[in-house]
This record gives C-alpha cells, structure tokens and sequence, in this order.
C-alpha cells in the first residue's frame, strides 16, 4: 500500500454500521397490532449477533463500496519481484528483420509493446535510456525517469532496412550501465543478427524475444556481367528460402523499370535457388530483381544492380614482352590489352591519339618512360626513379610482411607464400601510399595519386618472384587496375553496403553533386572534388548527379544478408551470455510496484448501481407490474397461453 | 326495514338492509325444505320427542321403560327421546381496538357479518345472542328471539363500547360462564391477542357448534410497508421497528401463513370451523360461499 494514511478511511466502516444501528427515524405506521411483527422481529433478534443489526444487503453493498474505494485510495500494489534494475539500459533492436511481420503484425510492434512493458516493470524511481539499434546505436531517450517520455520514445522508435549488428549497441550499453553499480540492459530483438558483438557488458543481460514468423524469402544475389564484347548481358539471381518450408516464388526481372523476364522457382526449405538470366537487354542500365507476392519481410523482395558500362578500357603494355603479365592482364574482361616494346612506345601513343582511341591505362614492365604516360599507370619492377617515386640499391631476398586485412588492394589476395628473390628499395613519392612492404618497412607494393593520375607500382620484377605462378597474382593484377582505373560505372561503385559511407573522389571541376533516391535528392558537400556519400538506409538505385545534371554515377544498395532474411526468432543466450552475471546485491533488490487500485474503482461502479437499486427497492410486485408493461410494450407473444387456447 | 336511526355511521345503513333483505330471500330460496329436519325447534308444541327404542340395560331410569312394548312382547325396552333443542346462536364481537384498522375497519366488517348471521338466525326462528368482547369481559345484549326483534340487535351492534384492552381470553371466559342455550357460537375477531388460544379453548369447552370468523384487512395479509418502519400497535401503542425488505415481508407472510393453518387444526380439532375473512370480500361471498363452504350456514 502506497498511501497507507487513507486506510485510516476504514474508520468509516464501523461509522456505517453504527448508523444502521442506530438509524431510529423510521415512520411511524399505525397498524392494527403489532402482534405477528412482534414474533417475527423476536426471531430475527434471537438469532443476530447484534441486538439491533439486522442484515441488510443495504448494509452490505455500502459496507463493500466503502472498503473497495478505501482500499483504492490507499493506492494497493503488487510487489513484483525485483525484476529489473534501477538504471535499466533498454535496446530496442531495429535491424532490417523487425520490419517482418508476425501474425499481421509488424515486429517492430511487437517490439515496441515489449519494451513498453520493461518501461511499465521498472521499479519505483528507476531509470531507463532507451537505445534503437540496427548498424549502428541511437539513444532515443537518455537516462529518464519521465516513464511518459519514454514511452513516447519507444512509440517513435521503427524498423529500419539496415543489417543487424549490435556491437555499437553493446559498446554504448556497456558504458551507460557502468555509470551506475545496479544496471540491467535489456535487449528486445529477434535475436537473428549475423554479428554478436565481440564486448561483454558489465551489467545482466535480459532479452525480450520478439517474432514468431519464418515465413520469408530473399533475393540472396543479383549481379550482371557483360558477355561476347557488351553485346549480351547475363544476369545472374539467387532466392534464399530460409524458412521451414518448401515454396515457389515467382521471380520478376526488371530492366530500367521494363519487366524483361519472370519465372517461377521452386526453392526447398532452407535452400537457396539460382537463375542465370540472358534476355536482359544490354542497354539497361540498372536491372531489378523483384519476388511477387508477400512474405514476412518485404524488404529483402527486391535487389537491384547497377549494370557496369561496358566501353572496355584500352591497355597498352610496355616492355620487353612478359606472357604472365599479358595474360593476367586479358583475364580481366574490360579491359582491351595491347602491347608494344620500349621503341614502339612513342609510336604507339601518337597513333592512339590520331586515331581518337587513346589508352585509358599503361602497364610499364621494368620500365619508366621519359615522361609520364597521359593515363593511369602501373609500374612493374621500375629500373629507374619515375613519377611514382625513387629506386634505390638492390635488396636481396626480402621477406613479405602482413599484409593489412583492410587494404582493399589487397582483397582476397594471399601473399603469405610468395617469394621475392630480388627487389629495389622504392622510396613513394607524395600522394603513394605504401600497400604492401617487409617486415623492415620497405615497400614492395605502393599506390596512390600523382599530377591527377592514379599511379600503382611493384618494386619487383615479376621474373624475380614466384609471385606470377601464384592464384594471387592475377587478383593482385585486378585490384591494381580497379585502383587505377576504376571500374566505369561512373564514380560510384555499382553497389554499396546498406549503411556503408563512400569516399568520392570526383574530378574537381565537379563543384556540386546531389544524390538523388527515388523522390528524395540530398546535396553533397564536395572540396576539390571529395566528399562523402552518405551511406543508403533503404534498398534502392541511388544515383550521383553533378551540378549540371549529368549523372555521375549510379550504385545500388542492397540487403544482402543471410541473417537478416531468416527472420525466425533467434537463441537470446547469445546475447544474453554476454551479460554479468547478477550480483547478490542485485538479486536481493527493492521489488517493484504495479498498482491496482483502477479495478476496484471500476468495481465500485456496479456497487454503487446496486446499492441505488436497493436502496430504492422496487418491490416484487411492483418489478412483476413493471416487467409485464415491459412484455406488453414490446409485445412479446404469451406462446404458453397462446398455444393453449384453442383446444379448450 | 329501515331505520332512520341506524343511518348515520352505522355500519347497517340502507345498502346492507336492501343487501341483507335479497339474501334473506336467497337464503330462503337455498334453504327451503332442509330447515325442517335439521334444527328442531320447540314451536312444535313438545318438549320431548320420541326418538327409538333400545335394550334395558341395569341402572337405567325405569321411568323410561315402555311398558306398553314389554306388555306386548315381553320384553324391556327403554324409550329414547331427542334431547330439547333450544337453539341459540351466540355472536361475539370482538371489540378490541385492534378491530380498528383497516377501510372498512375489522370491526365494521365484524358487525355486519354479525348483523347478518343474526339476521339470518331471527329469520330462522332461533335465538340470537349477540355481545361485544372487550376489557375482558363479554357485554351481551340478551337473547332475542323473532324477526322483528333484528333492530335491536342492530341498534346494539351501534353503539360500540369503548374498550381499552380486549383482554379476549378473559371475555371468552366471562362469556362462556354465563352462556345460556347452545347452538352455533361465531367468534369474530382478528384473535390479535396473546390470549387467543386460551379464548378459543373457553369457546369451545361450551359445547356449542364454534365458528371462528378471522377478521383481517388486506393490509394485513399483504402488507405494504415503508422499507423503515417503526409499527405502532393500536391497543398498547407500543412500537416495533423494522426494516421490511422483502425477505422480511415473506417471512411475515408465512408466519402468517402458518398461524392460520395453526388455527385451522386447533378448531378443527375441537369440532370447530375457521373461516378466515378479509375484510374487502363482499358480504354475500361471506354468507353464501365462505360461510356454506364451510358449514357454518347451512
């Protein structure tokens, strides 16, 4: 009891009774003789325990009312087990998966009333910071006790497109549960995130469980390749099932908004389904995969892909002739190689020029030119100083040192076994960033900017390595070209992460870009032609315009995550396994309150009805009189008499 | 038949005389041909009549030997006679103040009945014996006889006496004592006494034919009462308080109930009849349906 004070209200009690023991102004009613009364009221006072109190539901209604409404005052609670601690860290996760629906209803929903209820269950005085966590965490109401406030919060909280990853979240938790000794973070997620946070927090973990559905399919992949010279495209799609059930979806393609191709594919539970489609035109510039029909989760529905302009990039390789090097070279698809020697070199550039087709990149094989190529340039095992920096002494056998695992010349490249039999310490010029060196430091690989062109160098000869007999080699030689020549999607790449930033790197004549997103355009701030593009938080074709209107560039985002699409509900122990455990003191905290004085106020209703109608006490005649005006009235038909009738 | 006197107030104004004369002419017509057999009367011109024969046996009266018989046969017999009927009827009213209740009062109901039943009895040639019951005593007005005497048992039924307390079981007594004649008796009262039982047992040990007219208004056999009450007794004007909700008004109603059938037993028992009487049943109902149903007219 919250207002133990109002108890004394149950001094009335006793007042009531006593009023009706003592009511004494009754009308007095002559009558012949009190002679059958006096026997009757002689029985009654026999057997009462108190001489004069009678029993009455009168009495009893208003004894009833009177305590209910006491008690209400008093402000009755139910002391719920110390359930949640007073400084209560609640993320609300809003990864892509909380947009399905269960049952009809968004999980979002469900989310948001789960968290409601932790706010409801906080115990008298608590705290609560309400975090919405997808990617990355948002606190959407710091550190309250306005319980009001932080409903509204969670009211406003919703799902995003976005892949789960509640790293941030559990960092951010961590550290506003440290500020106070009795924490419990409280995680209302469907638990399916791919990434568990590698932190441990220094407070209990609890987790809500949301969601119940399964029911979902995704577009898995959805890439383009260009075929037989840009004349064909081949698009290539896979539907993931992961669900627990067998389903055929139809799968529509879309070339620039135009449907090119639908089928239907039958995709076994938990399997995934591929498609290779050709009869995409070539022409299109963004191809879209669509399943119709509805699912749990809407989002993953849809994929999009930019499709890469297929103007190959003429390549011109000069150097004494190295088949490794032309062949890893005429791997790559878009690139239209040509090589020539070290004499044909001047040749060469002038009837490129003549011709309109000049080279978009020039590979220098143990070569540096007098002055530097009119394109992006790769130095192989330069002999001399050039544009890229300095050479120096001949290094004997160096070793290759770890290679950054987030350079992305680097991607997928494994050079943890190749040899250097030989090497020349390269000294970068400004703008070249080492890539690659030894244990020492010495650059063995360097890229970068030099005079506006993209520069890339190896400070060893191919012929001095087994680096060309490797699988890495040709990986090396495309995440060289694509450094130097991007691909020619525009300047954007043809698709990024949902929630993932980009650097652009512009001509700077470009003083102004806007990024357009269906209806919505946001401008881009740009110095000398950098900038960030914001990262995308929706599916969808996002395009790069420049200040003239051209498009700069087109790149699709796309949900492309396993864990996301399986929206069944996932194991709370992986989150909760990360908490502390709770700490005696913790264990043995203030239990909460929840009030119940409304039902007994709503109880009282009826009461006070009752005792109304007993106080005014229609007699049985007078309800039997007023129920048969009641049946006449509404002519109610007497079946009983009716039926008897005519057989008398 | 009327009487300018018994006008004003009377319970036995115009109407009830021109009522009462249509049912001495029902009665008549009804009762035709049965009077004559059933209630002897001594306007035969014999005292005693012969009724049967039956064996001598030792110690009777030898006076009622017939000799005539044993000369002829031989044999004793004794000479039976019907015993002298000198019928009276015995009308009692009780006078009570309890009597006082009620529209029409108990006592106004009570007076006609009996103004009626002496009505009837003069014009069936009996004596009529009417009294009020009240301050433990009986006030008889004496027995008349012929039909042109009825005014004077109306006159008497007028003017009530005042009466403080009934007292009935001791009128009944001072009755009883002094009661001349048998015949039919017919107690009305509302028995609203503590002495009732005691009264009817004095009534009864008289040996005439008891009839108990139970006088009661509607109002006391449905009562209709505010839910708080305080009662308060016309006799002794004592109060008694009650919340009558409809539980208690079932349970008045079947104590009531109970009571009646209790008096039905105890007369029944003692050869007597009870006829309860609400006081808004019409006269003749009273005289030619409850009375004959009962057997208290015939």
């Amino acid at each position: 009891v919250i207002a133990p004070l109002a108890l004394l209200g149950l001094l009335i009690l006793p007042i009531i009774v006593a009023f009706y023991m003592l009511r004494l102004r009754r009308r007095d009613v002559p009558v012949g003789s009190t002679f059958l009364w006096a026997q009757l009221v002689r029985d009654v006072e026999a057997n009462a325990p108190w001489q004069r109190l009678r029993f009455s539901w009168l009495l009893v209604v208003q004894l009833l009312l009177a305590l209910l409404l006491v008690i209400a005052a008093a402000r009755p609670f139910v002391a719920t087990d110390a359930e949640l601690a007073a400084n209560v860290v609640l993320v609300v996760d809003t990864s892509a998966s909380m947009g399905a629906e269960d049952d009809g209803v968004p999980r979002i929903e469900h989310a948001r009333r789960a968290a409601r209820g932790v706010v409801d269950r906080l115990p008298v005085g608590g705290r609560v910071t309400v975090v919405a966590a997808a990617d990355s965490a948002e606190v959407v109401a710091a550190e309250t006790d306005d319980r009001d406030a932080a409903r509204a919060a969670i009211d406003g909280i919703e799902a995003t497109q976005l892949p789960g990853d509640m790293t941030d979240a559990f960092a951010l938790a961590s550290a506003l549960a440290a500020r106070h000794p009795d924490s419990d973070v409280v995680l209302v997620t469907d638990a399916n995130a791919a990434q568990i946070p590698g932190v441990g927090v220094g407070a209990p973990v609890r987790v809500e469980l949301v969601g119940s559905s399964d029911a979902n399919q995704a577009v898995a992949a959805l890439s383009t390749r260009a075929r037989a010279g840009g004349t064909e495209l081949e698009v290539f799609v896979a539907v993931n099932n992961p669900s627990g059930a067998d389903v055929r979806r139809r799968l529509e393609l879309y070339a620039d908004g135009d449907l090119v191709d639908a089928r239907e594919l039958a995709i076994p539970a938990g399997q995934r389904s591929e498609a290779i489609v050709t009869s995409v035109p070539p022409a299109a510039t963004v191809v879209e995969a669509r399943l119709a029909g509805s699912d749990a989760l809407a989002v993953d529905d849809a994929a999009f892909a930019v499709v890469p302009r297929s103007e190959p990039v003429r390549t011109l390789i000069v150097g004494e002739g190295n088949a490794y090097l032309e062949n890893a070279l005429a791997l790559l698809p878009r690139l239209e190689v040509y090589a020539v020697g070290v004499q044909g070199y001047a040749q060469a550039l002038a009837d490129a020029e003549d011709a309109g087709t000049p080279y978009g990149l020039f590979v220098f094989d143990r070569h540096v030119p007098d002055t530097p190529p009119p394109a992006a340039a790769i130095y192989v095992g330069p002999p001399d100083d050039g544009e890229f920096g300095t050479i120096g002494e001949v290094v004997d056998g160096p070793a290759v040192g770890r290679a950054d695992p987030a350079e992305p010349l680097l991607r997928y490249v494994d050079l943890s076994t190749v040899h250097i039999g030989r090497a020349r310490t390269l000294t970068p010029a400004d703008g070249v960033r080492t890539v690659l060196a030894t244990p020492d430091g010495l650059p063995l690989v360097a890229a970068g900017t030099v005079g506006g062109r993209d520069v890339a160098v190896l400070a060893f000869a191919l012929g001095d390595s087994d680096l060309p007999l490797q699988v890495a080699f040709p990986l090396l030689m495309s995440n060289l070209v694509d450094a130097v020549a991007p691909p020619a999607a525009g300047y954007l790449p043809p698709s990024l992460a949902l929630g993932e930033p980009y650097a652009l790197r512009l001509p700077a004549s470009v003083e102004a870009a806007t990024l357009v997103e269906g209806d919505r355009s946001t401008p881009v701030s740009l110095t000398a032609g950098r900038g960030t593009l914001p990262p995308a938080d929706s599916v969808g074709v996002r395009q790069l315009h420049g200040g003239d209107g051209t498009v700069l560039g087109r790149t699709a985002a796309n949900l492309f995550d396993a864990a996301e699409s399986s929206v069944r509900p996932g194991d709370p122990a992986r989150f909760t396994e990360l908490g502390r455990q709770p700490s005696a003191a913790q264990a043995a905290r203030e239990p909460s309150r929840t009030e119940w004085w409304w039902p007994l106020v709503l109880l009282a209703l009826p009461l006070l009805v009752a005792e109304w109608l007993l106080f005014h006490r229609p007699s049985r005649r007078a309800a039997g009189r007023w129920l048969r005006g009641l049946r006449a009235a509404m002519r109610w038909p007497r079946l009983g008499r009716r039926a008897a009738a005519p057989g008398r | 038949m009327t009487s300018p006197a018994a006008r004003a107030e009377s319970p036995f104004d115009e109407g009830f005389l021109r009522r009462l004369e249509q049912l001495e002419l029902a009665s008549r017509r009804l009762t035709a041909g049965r009077m004559k057999g059933e209630r002897r009367s001594t306007k035969r011109g014999q005292s005693v009549e012969f009724a049967d024969y039956r064996n001598y046996a030792a110690g009777d009266d030898l006076r009622q030997l017939d000799w005539n018989v044993y000369a002829r046969l031989e044999r004793l017999f004794v000479k039976l006679f019907v015993e002298e009927e000198d019928v009276t009827v015995h009308l009692l009213v009780d006078a009570s103040r309890s009597m006082d209740y009620g529209e029409p009062s108990k006592l106004v109901v009570a007076r006609r009945a009996a103004g009626a039943l002496a009505y009837l009895g003069l014009a069936h040639l009996d004596r009529v014996s009417v009294a009020f019951l009240g301050d433990g005593r009986a006030m008889p007005l004496q027995a008349l006889r012929g039909k042109q005497r009825i005014f004077e048992i109306f006159r008497f039924l007028d003017a009530v006496p005042r009466v403080r307390a009934t007292g009935l079981a001791a009128a009944a007594r001072d009755y009883a004592a002094r009661l001349r004649g048998l015949g039919p008796l017919v107690l009305l009262s509302d028995l609203m006494d503590p002495g009732y039982e005691d009264a009817l047992r004095q009534l009864a040990a008289t040996r005439c034919q008891l009839s108990v007219l139970h006088v009661l208004a509607p109002q006391e056999l449905d009562p209709a009462l505010p839910s708080d009450a305080r009662l308060v007794d016309a006799e002794s004007e004592a109060g008694v308080e009650v919340t009558a909700d409809d539980d208690l008004l079932e349970r008045y109603r079947e104590r009531l109930a109970a009571w009646q059938a209790e008096l039905t037993t105890f007369c029944a028992r003692r050869g007597g009849t009870y006829v309860p009487l609400a006081t808004d049943v019409p006269l003749a109902d009273l005289l030619f349906d409850l009375l004959r149903r009962r057997g208290v007219v015939t």
